[in-house]
């Protein structure tokens, strides 16, 4: 809309300078005005180069290009897009906000002439214009080796800018509100039943639940859920799918379930074997019972047995 | 040679005792089974209680003689590197007495801090070899106190399994207890933590966990306050020997809280937990190093919150027999609402001042805990590694267990479900759940066995039809009418193959133990292509050449993870250790590590560091060296000084990290970099490799011409594995031109717990010191 004036050809110095800052407290103001109302500006293309590119400038601007429309399908945007709120409500609400950092996000499908003019050709990419001169390597944030996570996305801001921000979360409420449910509907559960409160009693109900404890912590699913590993893996280059990981320092999921489903199948075993000893019954069906137990601990153990060697390179006994 | 000759040896002595001991076991569970029936008929009690008496001694001896692996091939020498802190400690003790230990202020660690050692230390471990210690001596049997400190956690294991023993009996029977205590003598899950030689808290603390849930049982069993009584001084006996206590006080709260929601109140109950949880609690704030928190930190506000639970509970049962139906009703109304409020508040104000959350946080966010490798999840590949067979026949004992429920079992419910949820979340915790595993495992074999095995003997002399005693019912009928009803050989097939599992599971402990669990650490060994061995004792050459060439109060820097070992065996003053309280003061040395030599320099010279000493694994292939921690140094300096270090700054633009020619110039020029290579680029390992290949990293290093300023080389081991650097002092001061001299303030490198205040006379000292210098 304005266009932009070179020093050199001014003809009145004078007037070009009253000129820039009016435009700067103009530009500052604005900027108040929409992170008055949204702690993160959406941007498109010719707002973008109007504040955050285009000098006079005496702040910092934060840029999030993002792609959020749904049939981008960037799961990864929405999960930076998330972290990127709540730092931006941080500085937004915290005693420290002020005029000099503001927080603004381009989506690709608003502006995706910014897009081209950056040369950029992936998303979440956040970067940090500062108030002098033309954003450095630094200035872009690596996403691929901290990740996004909103503190170190502070820290990185306090590094570019020596504004600190103090991320505060807001407290998880869904968690809190799911277990009152579950507790609720437990309780009016007992309270429709409570005639007939027997079930508590079960103690196959209880040592049911136990042993899926105890399985799903023995085949590790505690470091499934803290790690993340695949499903399975694919090889690129033949297409087989290898299910169970090569080293005994990882696993898979799908590798986890075959463990825990050995391990019921043992354990199951021992019990029917059990079964087969102290129930009065049909001789016939208690030895099958017997002989079924002790085949089903002594395949499954060999089969695990053999699934431990293959990991863990180097064991000598099969 | 010698070698060679004893370990297969030995191999198959551990082993044979132990199948050895486990078929003598089946028999004894089946007697013990019996026991209640037969009485005195068919077998004289004498046999069976001599019956136990061997397995238990052998049993001892088989857990006992395959934790010896380290002593027999390499020498009696404490392990890795807490135990080097645990055995200077009970050194000092046992030269200086018990008082100056309580008192001892070490200002040999954390330079210029110091630490009060008697105030930050569970004491139990110390306590216990000094006793043994002094005990001997009275007997005139001289022995060293390393070599008490070597064996104690053998020995303790010993006692382990025979509280483990008691416990099982307690939950099933004595089968199924001898069964127990065979396992955990052998099991790799507890001898990865009690081998000899691993001088660590854990070694004597398993058994202070086992016999008190022993006592605990007992007590709640007989509702004597005897019991409860000799459950809290065992109790306190895990407090001061272990941070693990809290588990304990977690879980019997737990117990009492569950058996209350069951329905199973009884006086006896009430007895034990009151006795225990007061006298428990005066106890274990007798240990400095606890202090008051039993009554201030959260994870023992469960115990604090049954106990008065179960005070209202009683008093309600009390009163329910004095009070008309109407009024009591009323009264409950009035009661429960009153608590639910005094819950909800406490519950408020607490997430309010958010005292358990920042600890929490605190642990999940700080590197330094992040990085060591004990504080990993588990994968299954552990659980199996550690307990083999048992991990998947414990389940069936926890089915057992459940089905034929009963006060002691609902305890042993709990144990399991608590213990492996917490192995699976931290590797370090399968700790604690190898003892349960043995007992649950032992009772479904000992199950099975009992059906199976005793089949023949009862055929021969059908027992007398007298059940009167024995809470296990299930024994009453079912356990001799089927002798003819199974055929035989189906239950020879099943004894047979059960057999062979256990045998398996011994052969499997003994490989592990020797393999995996048996390296000291300090001194490595490598095999040749034919067999044998060589010894590479570098670590002890370097901390034995600081301790002879060097000034005593010379201060060595070096990573935290050598610090108790310098402090142990070269005697020498160290800035961090592996007691790692103060974290700034270790990031200031990881700053040090990670900046180049002239911003190092000044760092070295505000700490008063006279010799570096670091660990460079490059030329015998070393994995575990500086270079390869050197990011967390990198990462922890980073937290305190982000302004200065940076951790990208040390990949390269790719993002790997790398020390051949394309790796980042600031690592290249960093100080460790320039202290593990300076000089290897002239070393030629091998005709195939060019000079200057790191074997570690695989690579060719990209700074091969090294020059040192501040430094210079002090000594290098044999194998290169320990480089220690001497820090020159100052040059003489260069004439002064007569400009006016700029006299301002330089930044100070002192930690920030000095500047705090809490020793503020000690940093001042400092401060003096460095304006004389």
């Amino acid at each position: 809309p304005r266009p932009l004036l070179t020093g050199h050809s001014c003809p009145s110095c004078q007037l070009f300078l009253s000129g820039e800052q009016n435009m700067l407290a103009e530009k500052v103001d604005q900027m108040m005005e929409w992170s008055s109302r949204r702690s993160v500006i959406r941007m498109n293309g010719d707002k973008f180069r109007r504040f955050v590119k285009a000098p006079p400038r005496n702040y910092s601007v934060i840029v999030m290009f993002t792609a959020l429309q749904p049939q981008r399908q960037c799961s990864v945007c929405r999960q930076a897009n998330e972290e990127y709120q709540v730092l931006a409500n941080s500085w937004r609400y915290s005693s420290a906000f002020s005029n000099k950092l503001f927080f603004t996000v381009v989506d690709y499908d608003e502006g995706a002439d910014v897009f081209q003019q950056l040369n950029m050709n992936s998303a979440p990419t956040f970067m940090h214009f500062p108030s002098k001169g033309k954003p450095k390597r630094a200035d872009t944030f690596d996403l691929q080796r901290i990740g996004f996570a909103s503190e170190q996305l502070a820290k990185w801001i306090a590094d570019r800018t020596d504004v600190q921000i103090r991320v505060f979360r807001p407290p998880n409420y869904s968690g809190t509100i799911a277990l009152a449910l579950l507790v609720s509907l437990v309780g009016g559960l007992l309270y429709l039943r409570r005639n007939n409160l027997e079930f508590i009693y079960n103690k196959t109900g209880w040592a049911m639940a136990a042993l899926c404890v105890v399985f799903a912590m023995t085949s590790g699913q505690m470091w499934n859920h803290i790690r993340g590993p695949p499903y399975a893996h694919k090889n690129p280059q033949n297409g087989q799918v290898s299910y169970i990981h090569g080293s005994s320092q990882a696993q898979f999921v799908a590798e986890s379930h075959i463990i825990l489903l050995l391990n019921a199948a043992i354990s199951m075993g021992m019990v029917l074997l059990n079964e087969a000893a102290s129930s009065k019954g049909d001789v016939g069906k208690r030895r099958i019972i017997c002989l079924v137990g002790l085949g089903l601990v002594v395949f499954f153990f060999s089969f695990l047995l053999s699934i431990f060697r293959s990991k863990y390179h180097g064991y000598p006994y099969r | 040679m010698a070698e060679h000759h004893t370990a297969p040896d030995y191999k198959h002595k551990a082993s044979s005792n132990a199948a050895g001991a486990l078929s003598g076991n089946g028999r004894a569970g089946s007697s013990g089974g019996s026991g209640g029936l037969s009485g005195g008929l068919t077998q004289p009690a004498g046999w069976q209680s001599l019956l136990s008496f061997t397995i238990l001694f052998l049993a001892w001896l088989a857990g006992f003689s395959s934790r010896l692996f380290a002593v027999i091939r390499f020498e009696s020498i404490i392990h890795e590197f807490d135990p080097w802190f645990n055995y200077r400690s009970t050194h000092h003790l046992t030269t200086n007495g018990f008082y100056e230990f309580l008192n001892w202020f070490d200002e040999r660690a954390w330079y210029p801090l110091g630490r009060i050692v008697g105030g930050t230390v569970y004491p139990g471990l110390m306590l216990t070899a000094g006793l043994i210690h002094y005990v001997l001596n009275l007997l005139n049997v001289t022995v060293h106190i390393r070599d008490v400190c070597v064996f104690l956690a053998p020995v303790f294991s010993g006692l382990t399994s025979i509280s483990t023993f008691l416990l099982t009996r307690e939950l099933w029977n004595q089968g199924a207890g001898l069964l127990a205590a065979c396992f955990i003598a052998i099991v790799p899950g507890y001898i990865s933590r009690s081998v000899a030689g691993s001088f660590d808290n854990e070694g004597i603390a398993i058994f202070a966990l086992q016999f008190t849930y022993y006592l605990w049982v007992k007590s709640v069993k007989t509702g004597s306050v005897f019991w409860a009584i000799a459950c809290c001084l065992s109790y306190f006996y895990m407090v001061s020997a272990w941070g693990g206590y809290v588990f304990i006080i977690n879980l019997i709260p737990l117990h009492v809280f569950v058996l209350l929601l069951m329905q199973r109140f009884s006086r006896r109950l009430y007895i034990a937990y009151s006795t225990f949880y007061i006298v428990g609690l005066v106890l274990s704030m007798q240990i400095p190093f606890v202090g008051f928190q039993p009554i201030r930190t959260s994870e023992h506000m469960a115990a604090a919150g049954v106990f008065a639970l179960l005070q209202a509970y009683a008093f309600l049962q009390y009163l329910k027999d004095r009070l008309t139906r109407q009024e009591f009703q009323t009264l409950f109304f009035l009661g429960v609402s009153l608590a639910a409020g005094v819950v909800f508040f406490t519950v408020i104000y607490l997430t309010y001042t958010g005292e358990p959350y920042h600890h929490l946080y605190a642990k999940i966010h700080i590197p330094i805990i992040a990085s060591v490798s004990e504080h990993q999840p588990t994968t299954w590949v552990s659980f199996f590694f550690d307990l083999h067979i048992l991990v998947c026949t414990f389940p069936a004992g926890l089915w057992f267990c459940i089905k034929n429920i009963n006060d002691e079992r609902v305890f042993v419910a709990l144990y399991a479900i608590s213990a492996v949820y917490f192995a699976g979340v931290m590797v370090r915790l399968m700790l604690t759940l190898t003892p349960v595993v043995c007992m649950l495992s032992a009772i479904a074999f000992s199950n099975v066995f009992e059906h199976y095995l005793g089949d023949d003997m009862k055929r021969e002399k059908p027992p007398a039809e007298d059940s009167s005693d024995e809470d296990d019912k299930r024994n009453s009928g079912n356990l001799y009418d089927k002798a003819g009803k199974v055929r035989k050989h189906v239950s020879d097939i099943v004894t047979m193959l059960m057999l062979m599992l256990l045998m398996m599971f011994a052969v499997h402990c003994t490989w592990v133990t020797s393999n995996a669990y048996s390296s000291p650490s300090v001194v490595l060994a490598s095999y040749n292509h034919d067999g044998s061995r060589n010894i590479l004792d570098d670590f002890r050459e370097a901390y034995y050449w600081l301790r002879q060439n060097t000034d005593e109060h010379a201060r060595v820097m070096s990573w935290w993870d050598y610090g108790y070992q310098i402090a142990g065996m070269a005697n020498r003053t160290t800035l961090v250790d592996n007691n790692t309280w103060n974290n700034s003061h270790i990031a200031l040395v990881g700053k040090a590590m990670s900046s180049n030599e002239s911003a190092a320099y000044e760092i070295m010279k505000s700490l008063d560091v006279d010799y570096v000493l670091i660990i460079f694994g490059g030329v015998i292939g070393y994995s575990g060296d500086d270079i390869n921690k050197f990011l967390w140094m990198v990462r922890i300096a980073e937290g305190e000084h982000p302004k200065d270090i940076r951790e990208s700054d040390y990949f390269t633009p790719q993002g790997e990290f790398r020390v051949d020619k394309a790796g980042s110039p600031t690592l290249l020029n960093c100080l460790m970099y320039k202290m593990s290579y300076y000089r290897f680029g002239e070393m030629q390992l091998d005709f195939r490799t060019p000079p200057g290949f790191d074997r570690t990293r695989n690579a060719e290093i990209g700074n091969k011409d090294i020059r040192l300023k501040h430094l210079e080389e002090a000594f290098t081991s044999e194998h290169w594995l320990v480089r220690i650097y001497r820090v020159k002092k100052e040059d003489n001061r260069q004439g002064l031109d007569h400009k006016p001299r700029n006299l301002s303030q330089k930044q100070k490198y002192i930690s920030k717990k000095l500047m705090g205040g809490k020793c503020a006379p000690r940093g001042a000292w400092l401060a003096w010191r460095r304006g004389a210098l």
